[in-house]
């Protein structure tokens, strides 16, 4: 948890109108949070507006944010979704998310990827595993409109997140494992 | 009835984290998670899980949205809140600077208006005593000068003095003698008038004149025939100069 004991001093610093505070946290985050917002909306131009505002949004909120309810990037995740589920929710905005093929440069033709495909360890589930966890995670799905986009029971839905996350907890826990062992070992 | 039970099966821990319950449901988890640390461990597993899967899946931001971002926000630029709360307290903090400064300027003005006053005060009793005291004087003087028994005599100027002259008063039972010499001309400063009184031709000195008072009390002599006033050295004489005899009246 070493490096959230750094972002208690970003956070501190932040409070205190201190800039380079949220761009330090920026160059922590901006990726995953990134991931999220660009698997959500499903288009380059609009991901990128996003993910400023979510940080626009940090900037002005972090007097809220109460490190004692969990972490930063969970309180982070949570502005990112909310911001890009809201902008989803905007007609104009819904024309312009099926528009995909507008790209200008290099950089941004990069990224069509197919925005399902996971990475790491999620990725090494069950296929039925990987699309729950994506659903509700990656697109911003709640449970019940989740299920219904699997097409099964919500009782199976939630079975399918509950041994995903216990899988996960499993893989990231082995890892931890070996690490630990390794420092014991050569530390 | 929520219980840890329910939420652990219910998954309200993962849809907690993703945003999913209502305010209500939220505030349920959160105490639940405030008071079981068992929970709070399995909460931040998740938290912990979630993220590292996010980083795993993370894709680089363009550089542009970085510094679109620094050129949106500028330097120094607070949300207009926190800004317009900082502005209240600062705009507070100059108000009651300023009315402090108001009030201590005025306590100040005060009470120099009230040591003035009390100087003044303080002066105008003095002067109180002092025409008191004047008055007391006078109206003795008066009483003195008008007793019945009071014998006025006018002393005129010879060619020493001419078209001078003092006015004496004797009460013979009071045995007082005084004189007003305001009728007298001006000495030189090394000059003074004196008053004798002739006693079987032995000039007796009664004390000295000084035109600019009033009334001068005398040494009152026993026996003496007239009054003589000379002018003689600043300081007074012990036997009079006869040739500066200016005035005399005899009884």
């Amino acid at each position: 948890m070493k490096h959230h004991l750094k972002d208690k001093e970003f956070i501190q610093r932040l409070t205190n109108d201190d800039q380079r505070a949220l761009y330090q946290l920026y160059d922590k985050y901006s990726g995953a949070l990134f991931g999220v917002i660009l698997r959500m909306c499903r288009n380059q131009e609009l991901a990128e507006d996003l993910l400023q505002e979510t940080f626009i949004k940090i900037w002005q909120k972090i007097d809220a944010y109460d490190d004692t309810k969990g972490s930063f990037y969970t309180w982070a995740y949570r502005i990112a979704k909310n911001i890009t589920l809201n902008s989803l929710r905007k007609p104009d905005l819904l024309i312009q998310t099926d528009d995909l093929s507008v790209y200008k440069d290099k950089e941004e033709t990069s990224v069509e990827v197919d925005f399902s495909e996971l990475n790491g360890a999620v990725r090494k589930l069950e296929p039925h595993h990987q699309e729950a966890i994506a659903l509700v995670y990656f697109r911003g799905l709640t449970h019940r409109e989740a299920y219904e986009e699997m097409g099964v029971p919500l009782g199976t839905f939630k079975s399918y997140i509950r041994q995903a996350l216990l899988l996960l907890r499993e893989s990231y826990g082995q890892e931890l494992t070996i690490i630990v062992l390794l420092i014991e070992i050569f530390g | 009835m929520m219980d840890k039970k329910k939420i652990l099966e219910e998954g309200l821990l993962e849809k907690y984290l993703l945003d999913e319950l209502t305010a209500e449901e939220s505030n349920l988890v959160e105490t639940f998670l405030k008071n079981d640390f068992e929970l709070k461990r399995q909460f931040e597993a998740l938290e912990t899980d979630f993220e590292r899967m996010a980083f795993e899946n993370a894709i680089a931001p363009p550089k542009t949205v970085k510094s679109k971002l620094q050129k949106k926000l500028g330097r120094g630029t607070k949300p207009w809140f926190r800004q317009s709360a900082f502005l209240v307290a600062a705009s507070l903090a100059i108000i009651f600077l300023l009315s402090t400064f108001a009030l201590l300027l005025q306590q100040r003005e005060a009470i120099q208006n009230l040591r003035t006053l009390q100087n003044q005060t303080v002066d105008l009793q003095e002067r109180l005593n002092v025409l008191e005291n004047n008055y007391v004087l006078t109206n003795n003087q008066l009483q003195s000068i008008n007793g019945p028994q009071t014998i006025p005599l006018v002393l005129y100027g010879n060619k020493l003095a001419p078209n001078s002259r003092a006015v004496a008063y004797v009460d013979h039972k009071k045995k007082m003698v005084m004189v007003n010499p305001q009728g007298l001309p001006k000495l030189p400063e090394d000059k003074t008038y004196q008053m004798w009184g002739d006693v079987d031709g032995e000039m007796i000195n009664m004390g000295l004149l000084k035109p600019d008072e009033d009334l001068v009390s005398l040494k009152y002599i026993d026996r003496a025939s007239s009054l003589n006033i000379t002018i003689e050295p600043a300081g007074g004489n012990d036997h009079p100069t006869v040739e500066q005899l200016m005035a005399y009246v005899s009884f």
